[in-house]
């Protein structure tokens, strides 16, 4: 018998479901927004909240994400997942303002491409 | 009132069609059909979509830096009405989007010659590697050393009845 193609529990996910604003992930903008230093820190430092995995201690600024752990932070900055985000974020993100000027209205001003991220440098918490 | 423009592929709002879309920070998206708010939901980039206009013309397909394109402006203070003002706007908005439209055109000939040149160049460098395939490489050269032997042997003769 082959492998099977489905491994782990990575199933393929209802995209009618994924995509329902009830569940909306943070957009790229919102994310820049955070990027900058005053919320990331604030974003990196979070209190003790029982709620959230991990106890929003781990948090990947890039990828909204928490993780539980030290390790599994670590892992995600290793993955393709995190590695994708980084590329879409070199970008300056869109706005309405660009559609206008798209539109015709006003001259078109390319989005700025340098705007390379590093992920942050880990912090030993422990 | 005020003709919006649409978040994902620039085309215009009405007023009474479309969707908008209020994210949790407050902040508000239009859409002017249901394509572009399920494109939106699925974080489609409309720099990398190819039917929106922002693709076009942020890979330059389109006219994008040009005084012609200065005129459309969201204006958020109201200008007083005034008759003579409103009529000297209206013909020349017609006139702008004469000149626009001719820019445009141009803009656009202009990029599609590059590539009719490309063609060119390729389809002569193409020829010329294929050769082989119009022209035999050793086509009429059993021709040519034939004349050739011809000529020699005549020219033999002749120096053969010379010396006679």
């Amino acid at each position: 018998m082959g492998k099977s193609k489905q491994k782990g529990s990575h199933k393929k996910k209802n995209p009618g479901k994924i995509f329902k604003t009830k569940r909306r992930t943070k957009d790229l903008d919102q994310i820049h927004s955070d990027l900058k230093p005053e919320t990331a820190s604030k974003l990196l430092h979070q209190e003790v909240d029982y709620d959230v995995s991990g106890c929003a201690q781990h948090y990947c600024l890039h990828c909204a994400r928490y993780f539980i752990d030290m390790k599994a932070l670590k892992d995600h900055y290793k993955s393709k997942v995190h590695k994708k985000r980084l590329k879409q974020l070199r970008e300056e993100p869109y706005t309405q303002a660009e559609a206008e000027r798209a539109a015709g209205m006003g001259s078109y001003i390319p989005p700025k491409i340098v705007e390379v991220k590093t992920t942050p440098i880990e912090e030993d918490m422990d | 009132m005020r003709i919006e423009k649409c978040y994902f592929c620039s085309g215009p709002v009405y007023p009474g069609h479309g969707v908008m879309f209020v994210r949790n920070d407050c902040k508000t998206f239009r859409f002017c059909k249901s394509k572009c708010h399920k494109n939106f939901k699925r974080k489609r980039n409309p720099r990398k979509t190819r039917w929106t206009k922002a693709f076009r013309k942020a890979t330059g397909k389109e006219l994008t830096v040009d005084n012609s394109l200065e005129f459309e402006k969201r204006r958020n203070r109201p200008v007083k009405y005034s008759r003579k003002l409103w009529d000297k706007t209206v013909e020349a908005m017609k006139r702008v989007e004469e000149i626009k439209l001719k820019r445009q055109s141009r803009f656009i000939m202009n990029r599609l010659k590059k590539g009719k040149q490309l063609e060119k160049e390729e389809a002569i460098s193409e020829v010329k590697k294929n050769i082989h395939l119009i022209k035999a490489p050793h086509a009429g050269k059993a021709k040519q050393m034939e004349e050739k032997m011809v000529q020699k042997l005549q020219e033999d003769v002749d120096m053969g009845d010379e010396d006679i």
